[in-house]
């Protein structure tokens, strides 16, 4: 959405001479042509003032996470048998990796990082940071709970390996071995995003890859379409 | 700039414009912004990606499309499901086949590793996630074969039967490494295709005996 920018500014139209001419605002600019306010309703205020602007975005970030390490301390109690809780924990490890790569990733802090293979068959690794804020953009809660989730589980994952490797229980190494790769990849894309976000240059996305970023059929890569007041997530 | 020193801009002329940040490029792009778009379409496009692969090892023809969207969903159901079926005993005793488990998981992850460490150390083009997601799709056909013959065994376990999974697994072996050659070979220069075949070869071998020599308790 652009809309025309006449003068001073978004909220002009009555505020007197505009700075730019210096005269007062021409019959051109009336007061049926103001440039309305992007939040003026209810929801959308309701939406500013929350703390957590995704609450379901949040829960599922954590949620397979925690469950999966649950899974592994108590899978005695649940069930007997070692395939049973091995299929359900990596199935829990693979849901957590994908939904915090491609979903609350995005939500909640607005870092996505991707992989490209060009036509040569050389692969890229894409970083993208969203800097424009938008009306349902995270809060600083919402960016806590993602930071320390991301944080904490991969360090626990990595006390399980050096445990179970002391005591032995070599049958669960392979699993947790897949858990902490998942883990410390979502981990590592996502510092790489931040850290390469606060670096570049003001612009409404950072980008930085090895190349630009080609149109693909499959649309999995996008650019975003950050204009001059943001835009509202859909979710 | 100097021509322009004198020229002015008069007052009465309201100055007006669009006031936005160019982002990157303003390619045709703007449609397939996924940034935004509801979890339900991610998961859907994610879904046909992985249907459109197993459509591809099925009828492998050389299509870049496997390579350039890997993906590590279908390897991943295609393990689990193949160690599902190979471990032997029943499923709820305390020894119920949990190092058999772990072991074909093992075999199939690592053996593949070790073979995308090779063909990349022969000078390969292709990516490290590629070559997992080729080799891990191209365990489908074993994967069924596997399937039949867990079937076959249901009906019995003498000569004929064995025939029949001995037939089965041979085709679907060849099949494995036929589809995957035809993914990865291209990739290395002519002289290599040997070497690199060689190791996929061992790889589909060594999963096909598993398969073949299964006997459930």
């Amino acid at each position: 959405r652009r809309r025309a920018v006449r003068g001073g500014g978004r909220r002009c139209g009555s505020l007197g001479p505009s700075p730019l001419t210096g005269s007062p605002p021409q019959a051109l600019v009336d007061d049926t042509e103001d440039v309305s306010l992007d939040f003026g309703s209810e929801e959308e205020l309701a939406l500013r003032k929350a703390k957590i602007r995704h609450p379901l975005a949040t829960f599922f970030h954590l949620f397979f996470r925690v469950s999966a390490i649950i899974t592994y301390l108590f899978c005695d109690w649940f069930s007997n048998s070692f395939v049973a809780c091995f299929v359900t924990i990596l199935l829990l490890l693979s849901f957590d990796f994908w939904s915090v790569k491609n979903v609350t990733g995005r939500l909640l802090v607005g870092l996505r990082w991707w992989n490209q293979i060009d036509e040569d068959g050389k692969s890229h690794w894409v970083f993208e940071a969203k800097r424009v804020p938008t009306i349902a953009a995270s809060t600083e809660a919402e960016a806590r709970i993602f930071w320390l989730g991301l944080i904490i589980c991969p360090v626990i994952w990595t006390v399980f390996f050096f445990s179970t490797l002391f005591s032995l229980k070599l049958k669960w190494l392979a699993l947790v071995i897949a858990g902490i790769s998942l883990q410390t990849a979502n981990l590592y894309g996502y510092i790489h995003c931040k850290l390469g976000g606060q670096k570049s240059i003001s612009r409404g996305t950072s980008k930085f890859s090895v190349t630009d970023v080609p149109k693909r059929q499959t649309g999995r890569v996008s650019e975003d379409r950050i204009e001059e007041h943001g835009k509202t997530g859909t979710r | 700039f100097a021509g322009l020193a004198d020229v002015s801009i008069s007052e009465d002329i309201p100055v007006e414009g669009e006031i936005t940040i160019p982002v990157g490029s303003r390619s045709p792009d703007e449609d397939y912004s996924t940034l935004d778009e509801p979890v339900r379409d991610t998961i859907l496009r994610d879904l046909k990606a992985v249907g459109k692969k197993f459509v591809h090892v099925m009828y492998p023809k050389k299509s870049s499309a496997l390579l350039r969207d890997w993906d590590l969903w279908g390897p991943l159901v295609l393990c689990v499901s193949l160690a599902l079926m190979l471990q032997g005993g029943s499923a709820d005793s305390k020894d119920d086949g949990g190092p058999q488990f772990a072991e074909v998981f093992v075999i199939i992850w690592f053996g593949a590793v070790v073979i995308t460490l090779n063909s990349k150390l022969l000078g390969g083009t292709i990516s490290f996630f590629q070559s997992l997601c080729v080799l891990g799709y191209c365990v489908l056909p074993l994967t069924v074969a596997m399937l039949v013959c867990r079937l076959v065994l249901l009906a019995g376990s003498g000569t004929v039967s064995f025939i029949i999974r001995l037939i089965v697994v041979v085709a679907m072996f060849g099949w494995s490494t036929l589809a995957s050659t035809a993914f990865l070979a291209d990739s290395q220069p002519p002289n290599r295709k040997a070497l690199v075949v060689y190791p996929i070869f061992l790889f589909y071998f060594v999963i096909s005996w598993m398969i073949l020599t299964f006997t459930p308790q």
